[in-house]
């Protein structure tokens, strides 16, 4: 409860794959404000990850700290109708965050995921809904892109 | 798909693991690595993170 109104926030089932290893599944928050995927770096090393071969670095203010963010393209797999169905994977960057975890492992922002998807979001109906990335242009027809 | 709304209420301050069919609770462990660990050979999780206090603050940004 914040300010006498109940928290709902947009988590979906996710697990992140490198190679032939797999994280738990996981839960990861639909982060529209984030510039990419991110996630703790506790799961790099679950992963088998040498974030020191990392494919990139940037400098984040994550938390009130400053933090070196190091990214690697891995598989991230989504399962939009639960664990027993087929799940959706694709590749992405994925940033990880030194010794960073919070109320999920996983942000899913706009290069590596909003980049894969339409997402429509309503706490009204509190849910989130996941559709192919061309369900936008189908609602809302073609926007020029630069 | 009927969405999950899972109530963490009473699992402030623990790291929690859901059932991935029902939204419940499962795990609630004291730390980062015993959530894992007793999350190994269990079927139908997921891992969540840890549960706030309600009067904690929330970084404003990538929490």
């Amino acid at each position: 409860m914040r300010l006498g109104e109940p928290l709902y926030r947009p988590f979906v089932p996710i697990a992140l794959a490198n190679g032939d290893q797999t994280t738990f599944q996981l839960t990861g928050l639909i982060d529209t404000g984030a510039d990419s995927v991110l996630a703790s770096d506790y799961l790099a090393d679950q992963l088998g990850i040498d974030l020191d071969d990392h494919d990139g670095e940037t400098i984040l203010g994550v938390g009130g700290h400053v933090a070196a963010v190091r990214y690697k393209t891995i598989g991230i797999r989504l399962y939009p109708k639960g664990e027993d169905e087929p799940c959706i994977e694709w590749q992405a960057p994925v940033g990880f965050i030194p010794n960073w975890h919070s109320y999920g492992f996983v942000l899913l922002g706009s290069v590596g995921f909003l980049d894969q998807f339409t997402v429509t979001a309503s706490r009204f109906a509190q849910a989130v809904a996941v559709e192919h990335r061309d369900a936008f242009d189908d609602r809302f027809g073609p926007v020029p892109v630069s | 798909m009927e969405p999950i709304r899972t109530d963490f209420k009473g699992y402030e301050g623990k790291y929690v693991a859901l059932d991935s069919r029902t939204g419940k609770i499962v795990i609630a462990a004291e730390d980062l690595e015993s959530l894992f660990e007793q999350a190994k050979g269990r079927d139908h999780i997921v891992l969540g993170g840890r549960v706030p206090f309600a009067d904690e603050p929330i970084p404003v940004g990538l929490g």
